[in-house]
């Protein structure tokens, strides 16, 4: 891994178009900018890891939980 | 030109396919899936409640994606400038949400935290993270209406 030290107001380029400024650093909170282009996402990454995850679950679910979701959503049946 | 349709059937669930399905071009890829960024939106309820969010690439990946409207009614994600952008449009009107259900053996759940945003004109597509809306991952989905 890369280790640069940075102060406030100081930035650190990533390729041609990316730059992450630090604008505040207090105690352990490091407050960031983070200029990226409209194809690049930032996210956090406890964020991200976690929809990730998400998703994962969520693909591809069988036949029989297709069914279970589908019946769910059937109105219920007039008695 | 060829039109595309769902390569596979699904059972008996399956109420009505549409032939000429519109892919949809994620302007992202999901998160976890970096590879499939072509997919058609394949209705299984008549109701228009439950959608198969599947995979052009991949016809074996899909999603269930539904409305959120009849589930979560309160629910209604504002939508940032970078994402009409990444869509190719400015109209919210034009825009479909769906929010993407994890079929469990207990209970069923909807991802609030990340809609997929579809703009009806340009057929784009993109899963949104509504960053700092504390909207919870996996919401428990009941009929409730």
């Amino acid at each position: 891994m890369l280790v640069l030290t940075r102060r406030a107001g100081e930035s650190v380029m990533i390729g041609d178009d990316i730059v992450i400024t630090v604008l505040e650093a207090r105690g352990d909170v490091i407050r960031l900018g983070i200029q990226a282009p409209r194809d690049i996402q930032v996210h956090r990454e406890e964020v991200w890891r976690e929809l990730q995850a998400a998703n994962r679950e969520a693909a591809s679910p069988t036949e029989d939980a297709v069914r279970a979701v589908t019946k769910m959503l059937d109105p219920a049946p007039n008695d | 030109m060829s039109t595309r349709t769902a390569s596979r059937p699904i059972g008996d669930i399956m109420i009505e396919t549409d032939r000429s399905l519109p892919v949809l071009d994620l302007a992202l890829p999901m998160p976890g899936f970096p590879a499939h960024r072509q997919f058609v939106l394949v209705r299984l309820n008549d109701e228009g409640l439950l959608y198969a969010f599947t995979s052009i690439d991949d016809p074996e990946l899909r999603f269930l994606v539904a409305p959120p409207e009849p589930f979560f009614p309160d629910y209604a994600p504002e939508i940032e400038n970078e994402v009409f952008a990444a869509l190719n449009t400015k109209d919210p009107d034009r825009l479909l949400v769906m929010v993407i259900i994890t079929a469990g053996v207990n209970e069923t759940t909807a991802n609030l935290l990340a809609p997929i945003i579809v703009d009806r004109d340009s057929h784009r597509a993109i899963q949104v993270i509504l960053n700092g809306t504390n909207m919870p991952v996996r919401a428990v989905m009941n009929r409730a209406f």
